[in-house]
């Protein structure tokens, strides 16, 4: 299939402009774009079915237009996700070293339909490389009108910023990621409002994932008719998969949404390690509930996974052979959002911590007979309680861990050892 | 209007709620930790989830607002289970240390816990350790009992906004500590403990000493510290202050306090306090009993009086003491030794500036609610911190800029340097330029109404240019624009003075400018005031001039009417003021002084001359609860009962009056029951059982306190005028073509003493707080860094600073806001007060001193140590 989103990423000169405007067709899309009236460019990213590469799935589209909405407010913020945390996630640094000006197109095309004048980019802390690299594409794209007060000579003003988060994974969440770009601790905000009415500093904003954003150059280019025929109508367009673990060429993929889980395992991917037996996927990330191997068949795209029982999340895809331990995975997984865990509120914060004790317990050999069900019950004091989303990762590892290798548990409980451990 | 349906009961809401504030309109409780009704919701305890129908899963009733037609349940199994999950998630990590916690009996989470938590702990593992913080001398932060409610957090920031507290690390490390470190570095105002739900933050001067439930009695009353009249708590337990909280809902301050009001109590159980009259005999202060003080206080009082005349005899009224006993004094004044010589502490400014004020504005203008600042757009601050004289006050300041509004400032004023101020610091004693050059421009853009012509007519005689002003006050152009577009714009301003630029020897200069400013502003005028009850004790009449409620002793009509209520004749022509008195003295003329309460010695400049003039008395009679400066010098020493120890009422400078209650039984006598005892003794009797039977007098004689009466006071917003009529002619006119500039024109090179007025200390009673001490254990100099650094001295030096009248040693302290040509000097100190660097130049129509302006040599002493 012909790549977009990373078409030319071996090139060295991908991230340069002039790459960019001459070799890929850059910019002709934003060219497109001004010709038309901002309305018809969220109309035709509607009709697109554009659908938010952040994890949740919703309309970018819908969002622009909510947001369009507030015609006498001023200024707008667009803030583009790059603070991308999620465990086994590495599509947006791709975009952002290799193509930063697909992203700026994006933006400003977005910017431009819903009248947002300033564009952030919030960088994940860990990404420094991607930090020189995209902010010396926005100095080009300043220096050859593309950003601006007056880009293009039309008279539209956007300008991006490049905020560099300091290493929380909360701050992913687009309501924690403004009050860390507005400089305060990052604790998600009281949803009392949507953020396309008061977002940051209070004004209209729209958080749109770097990949959601890059999506737009493409459909303005292509329109939406051939932009929905990419993969399924209901959720189109190419989709980065990222993929990890015991697979024999893990990376990066870039493939219609919809292509089934069996598909970019063994035809992509190249198949399991020393064609071991698959025993479990994380399809989306690691707040995505784990799938057993006998549902590998469904498609990947928001509403297939939905129906197979899990989540596209951000396309993450870790997969495990025989050799793995459930029980490790899951203490693994407990201890990151044990670690990543904000604070703010009382589930998240002690529950966490208390589920990876039982874990470790469990795996260490010391578990007892009840701490199955002592662990089902946090996990049923935590569900849906707790202040933001960031626990229901938690929550949905541990319900889909012990459900479905339930007698893994028990075994560790029984034998007082983690067969595993030496294996 | 909503309708909403919580446990079936329906509930007519006129806007949008939150589900809790609904629920506890109705009474239905709902369990919670992290809410407080003063701060934002935070939703982080997850204690009040609700179930809500229509929506999938429970709700935080905190933060969840009412719609038309929501049903909500609190109670249900789901409910109850889900509270017992986030107890029991509290609680793993809890140091249940509760048999010693100070907090066990009042605490939330024990109380939440006995209701709606598990019986039993499931965790197993180690709880997280984290030692308790004795670094702080006043506040012990102990970390293992945090629910990390973040309401502390959320008070010091929003609500307070001292910035000092934090949220450090994050998730499961997450704990509170402040910015500087283990100690704190803050305004000490303690409202983060108050709203601390557990035994996390505490106040260490009670630690360990008793347990909530065997305080023994519970009183409410005013806060004996500054002129706002906070509302506060007096727990005691065997006639013993076991602590001083304030109480959220209850009195003008709604909760909140200041380092002073909080922590400032321990003066009342103080080792100092006197214990019995003292008598000078042999040059010696000797103790003695009532009956030998009080008849030797009579028979010399009456002596003097009968050889000399009342006139001279002079009386000094206190700041500090009741309404009831500042009536009773003047009018032990007026009626027993026969004199108008009354005055007070107010003379050094607060009463000269309200007479100006009122005199152009009539009776009453400097009355303004304090809880309305907050709504204000503009609020210029002059004169002085209102964060450190008024801190409660300062903090509705602070509001206005949360709500959007605009904070000006002349001067130093170090308390909004965290709110984004816009500040004009003009040169020192070029501050009355700078309002003559803003009123010329605001004429200008404004215009004038024409509502008072004269006072209009007094204005237009201004003609100061912006340029002058640029020149004078050292200012920038764009700065002043700025300041100026800000007050022209401003559409409910509010000017807020304080002592600093009434002190001045042309301070009714700049009071006449500051009123011309609010004039054509529109603003409303707020008058600092640094005592509890100095609006209280001019309402009483303790004024030269003035009988109570304002009815000047000259006029035989007013005179008449109190001369019919007390039965005897009052002296028709007009005392003597404050300063007068001490001229008096030290010529000879005035031949004995009674003193109340006060501590002129201290208190007023220029302490070498007090004292010279004082000792010249025949005799000197100082009423006190501790051997002041002045008491040490004095004939005879009475032991009065204080703060806390007596009934009464205080007047805060809004004229709200509100009832000072007894918390303690001690023995002893208010100070207007000795007054009483001496009158009787010198054949005037005064009937009074109680101070609520002053009151009934006072309430019958003084026009503004018509009708007030404890049962009055107590149904809320007893302000003056309440049912009586102000004065709104009759004021003795006062020309306003008198009042004119004379400050002195600064050369480069000089340094002036200028006076700090610290939100720690504020005077005789602060100085025997020994808390308050501990936050600021020792008298310093504060100059400009750069200041500094031209004279060679550095952070740490000890220096000395001289003037014509002394010299004081003082470790020097960098303070990047003071101007450059200042030095600042607190009056806190025993032995280091500022006062006794500087003499006083009077002004000629408040008769205020004015106390800056003295020029100074500084000198190093002594390196820092260790440098």
């Amino acid at each position: 299939m012909e790549t977009f989103l990373l078409k030319d990423i071996d090139n060295p000169n991908s991230a340069n402009i002039n790459f960019y405007i001459n070799n890929q067709g850059g910019y002709q899309s934003l060219q497109k774009a001004l010709a038309m009236s901002p309305a018809e460019v969220i109309d035709m990213v509607r009709k697109a079915n554009l659908r938010g590469r952040g994890g949740v799935g919703f309309s970018a589209g819908m969002k622009w237009y909510f947001c369009s909405l507030n015609k006498e407010v001023s200024p707008k913020y667009l803030i583009a996700n790059a603070d991308e945390g999620e465990p086994g996630t590495f599509k947006d640094r791709a975009i952002l070293e290799k193509r930063p000006h697909l992203l700026i197109e994006g933006m400003v095309i977005a910017g431009y339909s819903f009248g947002a004048e300033y564009g952030y980019i919030y960088l994940r802390g860990e990404y420094p490389k991607a930090k020189e690299i995209v902010n010396k594409a926005i100095q080009e794209a300043y220096h050859k009108g593309y950003l601006g007060d007056n880009i293009l000579g039309k008279g539209i003003k956007f300008h991006i910023t490049v905020h560099q988060g300091a290493g929380a994974y909360i701050c992913g969440e687009a309501s924690t990621l403004l009050e860390s770009l507005e400089g305060r601790r990052g604790h998600p905000r009281i949803p009392y409002y949507r953020l396309a009415n008061v977002g940051a500093w209070g004004k209209p904003t729209i958080v749109n994932n770097i990949e959601t954003l890059s999506n737009v150059p493409l459909i303005i280019k292509i329109g939406p008719e051939e932009y929905t025929q990419i993969g399924p109508a209901k959720s189109p367009g190419p989709k980065l998969y990222s993929i990890s673990g015991h697979v024999n060429k893990p990376g990066l993929y870039e493939l219609p949404m919809g292509t089934s889980l069996r598909e970019l395992i063994y035809k992509h991917a190249g198949g399991i390690r020393e064609n071991r037996k698959l025993k479990a996927v994380i399809p989306g990330g690691i707040s995505t509930p784990v799938l057993p191997p006998d549902k590998i068949d469904c498609a990947m795209d928001f509403d297939s996974m939905r129906n197979a029982g899990s989540w596209l999340g951000s396309g993450a895809v870790i997969v495990m052979d025989d050799t793995t331990c459930m029980v490790k995975i899951l203490w693994r997984a407990l201890k990151f959002f044990e670690h990543e865990s904000c604070g703010k509120c009382v589930p998240c914060r002690e529950g966490t911590g208390w589920m990876r004790n039982i874990v470790e317990r469990i795996e260490d050999g010391k578990g007892t007979d009840d701490d199955i069900d002592l662990l089902m019950d946090i996990v049923d004091n935590i569900k849906d309680k707790a202040f933001c989303p960031l626990v229901d990762g938690a929550v949905t590892d541990v319900e889909s861990i012990v459900t479905n290798f339930r007698s893994e548990f028990e075994e560790h409980i029984k034998n007082k050892v983690c067969r595993m451990v030496n294996a | 209007m909503i309708t909403v349906t919580i446990n079936s009961k329906e509930i007519k809401l006129e806007k949008p709620i939150t589900v809790l504030d609904a629920a506890r309109q109705e009474g239905i409780r709902i369990p919670t930790l992290c809410y407080h009704e003063l701060l934002e919701p935070y939703g982080g305890c997850r204690l009040c989830l609700v179930e809500v129908e229509k929506m999938a899963t429970l709700q935080t009733a905190c933060t969840l607002l009412t719609v038309d037609g929501m049903v909500v349940k609190t109670e249900s199994d789901k409910i109850a289970k889900a509270r017992r999950g986030m107890l029991e998630f509290l609680l793993i990590n809890h140091a249940l240390d509760c048999p010693y916690c100070d907090k066990a009996g009042e605490c939330d989470l024990q109380d939440n816990v006995e209701k709606y938590g598990p019986a039993k702990g499931r965790f197993k593992e180690t709880k997280r350790k984290i030692p308790e913080s004795l670094e702080d001398s006043i506040i012990v932060r102990n970390m293992e009992r945090c629910i990390l409610c973040t309401r502390c957090v959320r008070m010091c920031n929003n609500v307070q906004g001292a910035f000092a507290l934090s949220l450090i690390n994050r998730g499961g490390h997450s704990h509170i500590q402040p910015f500087s470190g283990g100690t704190f570095d803050c305004e000490y105002c303690g409202n983060c403990i108050s709203v601390c739900p557990v035994g996390s933050l505490m106040s260490r001067l009670h630690r360990h000493a008793y347990r909530p439930w065997q305080i023994e009695s519970e009183t409410e009353t005013i806060c004996p510290y500054c002129g706002v009249g906070c509302t506060v708590i007096v727990q005691a337990r065997s006639q013993n202050i076991t602590r001083v909280i304030p109480k959220f809902g209850t009195g003008l301050n709604n909760g909140l306090l200041c380092a002073r009001g909080r922590f400032g109590y321990e003066f009342v159980g103080s080792k100092d306090r006197l214990k019995t009259p003292l008598i000078r005999k042999g040059g010696m202060l000797e103790p003695s009993t009532w009956e030998e003080a009080i008849s030797l206080i009579a028979k010399k009082l009456s002596e003097i009086r009968d050889q000399h005349g009342g006139k001279a005899i002079g009386g000094i009224a206190s700041s500090r003491c009741t309404n009831e006993d500042n009536y009773v004094f003047q009018k032990f004044m007026r009626i027993a030794i026969g004199t108008n010589t009354i005055d007070s502490i107010a003379r050094m400014g607060y009463s000269g500036a309200q007479r100006l004020i009122e005199n152009i504005f009539g009776q009453g203008s400097t009355a303004n609610l304090i809880n309305g600042l907050a709504n204000s757009d503009t609020i210029l601050c002059l004169g002085g911190d209102p964060t450190t004289i008024n801190p409660v006050l300062g903090l509705q300041i602070r509001e206005s800029r949360r709500n959007g509004g605009n904070i000006l400032t002349i001067g130093y004023l170090k308390g909004f340097e965290n709110f984004s101020p816009i500040s004009l610091k003009p040169r020192i004693y070029s501050e009355n330029t700078l309002l003559e050059g803003l009123i010329v421009e605001l004429v200008k853009r404004k215009g004038l109404t024409g509502e008072k012509s004269a006072f209009e007519a007094r204005i237009k005689d201004i003609k100061t240019s912006l340029e002058d002003v640029e020149k004078e006050c050292g200012l920038s152009k764009t700065g002043l624009d700025n300041f100026i577009e800000i007050l022209v714009n401003a559409s409910a301003p509010s000017v807020i003075l304080g002592p600093g630029l009434i002190q001045r020897a042309d301070g009714s200069y700049s009071i006449l400018l500051i009123s011309a400013l609010s004039y054509i502003m529109n603003a409303r005028i707020y008058l600092l005031s640094e005592r509890p009850n100095e609006q209280g004790l001019l309402d009483m009449g303790c004024e030269p001039d003035m009988l109570p409620g304002y009815r000047p002793v000259t006029l035989a009509n007013f005179r008449k009417r109190y001369e019919g209520a007390w039965k005897a004749r009052i002296p028709d022509e007009k005392g003597l003021t404050l300063f007068e008195m001490i001229e008096a003295a030290k010529e000879g003329s005035l031949k004995a002084m009674y003193v109340m309460g006060e501590n002129p010695v201290f208190n007023l400049p220029n302490s070498k001359k007090i004292v010279s003039a004082l000792k010249n008395l025949g005799f000197l009679v100082v009423q006190d609860i501790f051997l002041t400066e002045t008491a040490q010098i004095a004939n005879v020493v009475l032991p009065s009962l204080g703060w806390a120890e007596k009934d009464g009422t205080y007047t805060n400078l809004e004229r709200r009056i509100q009832r000072v209650r007894r918390a303690l039984s001690k023995d002893g006598m208010e100070d207007w029951r000795i007054v009483a005892e001496i009158s009787k003794n010198m054949g005037v009797p005064m009937d009074y059982s109680s101070a609520e039977d002053i009151l009934t007098e006072i309430s019958n004689v003084s026009p503004l306190y018509k009708d007030i009466t404890h049962a009055e006071i107590e149904k809320g917003d007893a302000l003056w005028p309440y049912k009586g009529e102000p004065l709104r002619g009759g004021l003795e006119e006062i020309s306003l073509k008198d009042i004119i500039c004379h400050a002195p024109r600064i050369s480069d090179g000089k340094f002036f003493i200028s006076i700090e007025k610290p939100l720690f200390l504020s005077g005789t009673l602060s100085r025997k707080a020994l808390a308050l001490n501990r936050i600021y254990p020792e008298a310093v100099v504060r100059i400009n860094p750069l200041t500094a650094q031209r004279l060679g001295l550095n952070s740490g030096d000890i220096v000395s600073i001289t003037t014509e009248v002394g010299t004081l040693t003082l470790p020097l302290l960098y303070d990047i806001l003071v101007d450059e040509s200042t030095v600042m000097l607190t009056n806190n100190f025993e032995e280091r007060g500022a006062f006794s660097l500087i003499d006083y130049k009077l002004d000629q129509i408040t008769k205020a001193p004015g106390i800056e302006g003295w020029e100074v040599k500084i000198q190093k002493i002594m390196e820092k140590v260790g440098s």
